[in-house]
């Protein structure tokens, strides 16, 4: 208690040496006060300088709450805009992930990793009735090869350059109709097949609420292109996929044994009437026997292949579609409908943004806090040196 | 022992200004009795309440005149920049406005990378009126000892008798307890003394 009071002088002492500021000092500090700090130099006086003065004076949570509405507000642009350009050129349901969403295909667009090749069917992808169009459509390259001159497939939607080329197609449709519609569209279908000069080699059709039908056609690979374009103005398309395959050359090397096996036949055909003996015309009798039947099974090949070429396989798919049951009015359903789907593009939107802001953030804030921490471990160095 | 908070407030002085308060001695309870309790800050009245004890802190650690003026005003612009940043919740406008201080001090001893050197005697020490000869000769003998205080010392000294910061606005300005504020202050005080009266 003595040593505290015998501090007390000392104490009395400092406040009386404590320093004082000089009166100039003092004045110019106060006029800069009320004059608010103006600039001194001319970096004070720039936008950039002037901007970071004003960051550096917002409260953080201002900051937070700044940031929060414009991440708000981006993510409600991206879900109005990915939303808007969803209903006007895709397929409104969801058929992927969320990030299928994020990306819709527009028609005629591949949805593969290969472009479409100008042989390729240029098939209007645009539904009846003012629905939405197909979203999703696809077709393997062509392969752009000379050869032998093919009439067959010298059609309307497929490139003269396939015509010296023994070219396989395919195609796939989906369909979808409202439950009452089902059965008149397969009508159409059948109407299609017929005007195409196509065959139906198998078609299945169910009623009811869920009902659909599946049709496994064969159509004129030259009429190929009209009959899809009908087919898909029937009704929505939910989805068309095509395929092309090259055949030539096992076509070729049919035809190639086909041809062998017919001289080999002659030649036998020749040695039959050149034998003269009984035994020597048998054996040649079998070996020609063993000859046809296998330019029978040649001829039967090349009829295959032949007819692989000249006919295309295409399977429709008529799926009920529940939510368009409503006559056309946008009733509560859809509003539900829509409200989903808005929130999941939102909750996308969001996800993506999430993953590409967080890790940002994150950096930025571990690189924040080590300045920091830097910056005070060198100041209190300063104090020890 | 020394208890905290035993220490003899500064001297009063005579009030002219009310915005002058702190500045012309008046202690920092009634100084923070008037501080707005709300979020926002009252710049101005802050200013003038502290600026002679920000100044008598930056000239107490770092014993350069100059020094001490670029300190007191890089600190009040500073504060000044930020001021809407300031938030009761964590302490007094003061501690604040200090804690703003110390940082423009210890960036400028880091600057210069060195010990500041008294190239101005803060205070004519022997030039206090009224004080009688014994006084004069130990105000002499104290700014002696001052110089002879490690930096971390000295900013104590400063921050409680020059700025007349409470042991609690100490410790949220210095990052420490206040326990051990006092507990250092008593410390340096034990050293001060020693020095004067080895001195003697």
């Amino acid at each position: 208690m003595e040593r505290s009071n015998n501090h007390n002088d000392l104490a009395t002492t400092l406040a009386e040496v404590r320093p004082g500021p000089r009166d100039a000092f003092a004045e110019e500090l106060n006029e800069r006060v009320a004059a608010g700090f103006p600039p001194r130099s001319r970096f004070d006086n720039s936008p950039l300088a002037g901007f970071l003065a004003w960051a550096r004076a917002i409260k953080p949570q201002r900051l937070l709450f700044a940031g929060g509405t414009a991440a708000l507000a981006t993510i409600a642009i991206a879900t109005v805009v990915i939303a808007s350009g969803n209903s006007t050129t895709s397929d409104p349901r969801p058929t992927g992930g969320l990030l299928s969403d994020l990306a819709p295909v527009e028609p005629g667009e591949s949805s593969g990793s290969e472009s479409i090749p100008q042989a390729a069917p240029h098939l209007p992808a645009t539904s009846a009735a003012g629905k939405s169009s197909a979203s999703a459509e696809s077709a393997s390259v062509e392969p752009q090869i000379g050869g032998p001159s093919n009439d067959r497939a010298n059609s309307l939607s497929f490139k003269p350059e396939s015509r010296h080329r023994e070219i396989e197609r395919s195609a796939q449709i989906g369909l979808l109709a409202e439950p009452a519609d089902v059965a008149g569209d397969s009508t159409k279908i059948f109407a299609a097949v017929h005007d195409a000069d196509g065959i139906v080699l198998h078609s299945t059709t169910s009623s009811g609420s869920n009902a659909g039908a599946i049709f496994a056609l064969l159509i004129p690979s030259a009429r190929l292109g009209d009959a899809l374009a009908t087919i898909s103005s029937i009704d929505e398309v939910s989805f068309r996929h095509e395929a092309t395959d090259d055949i030539t050359a096992p076509t070729v090397s049919a035809r190639e044994e086909l041809e062998e096996s017919r001289a080999r036949i002659d030649t036998l055909l020749a040695q039959l009437a050149a034998a003269e003996i009984e035994s020597e015309a048998e054996a040649v009798e079998s070996e020609l026997r063993g000859e046809r039947r296998h330019a029978a099974r040649l001829r039967a090949r090349l009829a295959n292949l032949d007819r692989r070429t000249t006919y295309s396989r295409v399977s429709v798919r008529i799926a009920s579609d529940p939510s368009a049951d409503s006559g056309g009015a946008w009733g509560f359903d859809d509003a539900i409908g829509d409200a989903g789907r808005i929130l999941a593009v939102a909750a996308a939107v969001t996800l993506v943004g999430l993953a590409i802001a967080a890790p940002i953030a994150l950096i930025a804030f571990l690189a924040w806090l080590a300045h920091r921490l830097w910056l005070r471990t060198r100041r209190e160095r300063a104090l020890d040196a | 022992m020394h208890r905290q908070g035993s220490w003899p407030k500064p001297p009063e002085r005579h009030v002219t200004d009310p915005h002058l308060a702190r500045s012309k001695g008046v202690n920092e309870t009634a100084i923070d009795t008037a501080a707005p309790a709300s979020a926002d800050l009252d710049f101005e009245r802050l200013y003038h309440s502290s600026r002679d004890d920000v100044y008598a802190y930056a000239a107490g650690l770092l014993r350069d005149q100059a020094a001490a003026e670029d300190v007191t005003a890089a600190a009040f612009e500073r504060a000044y920049r930020k001021r809407s940043r300031f938030d009761t919740r964590k302490g007094s406008a003061r501690a604040w406005l200090f804690g703003i201080a110390r940082n423009a001090a210890l960036d400028e001893l880091r600057r210069r990378g060195r010990h500041a050197e008294l190239s101005v005697d803060p205070v004519d020490a022997a030039s206090v009126p009224g004080a009688d000869e014994h006084g004069s000769e130990l105000r002499l003998l104290l700014a002696d000892a001052l110089g002879g205080l490690e930096a971390r010392e000295r900013e104590l000294i400063a921050l409680k008798f020059f700025a007349g910061l409470s042991n609690g606005e100490i410790a949220r300005v210095i990052g420490i307890g206040a326990s051990n504020v006092g507990t250092r202050l008593n410390r340096t005080m034990d050293k001060l003394r020693e020095a004067c009266d080895g001195a003697l």
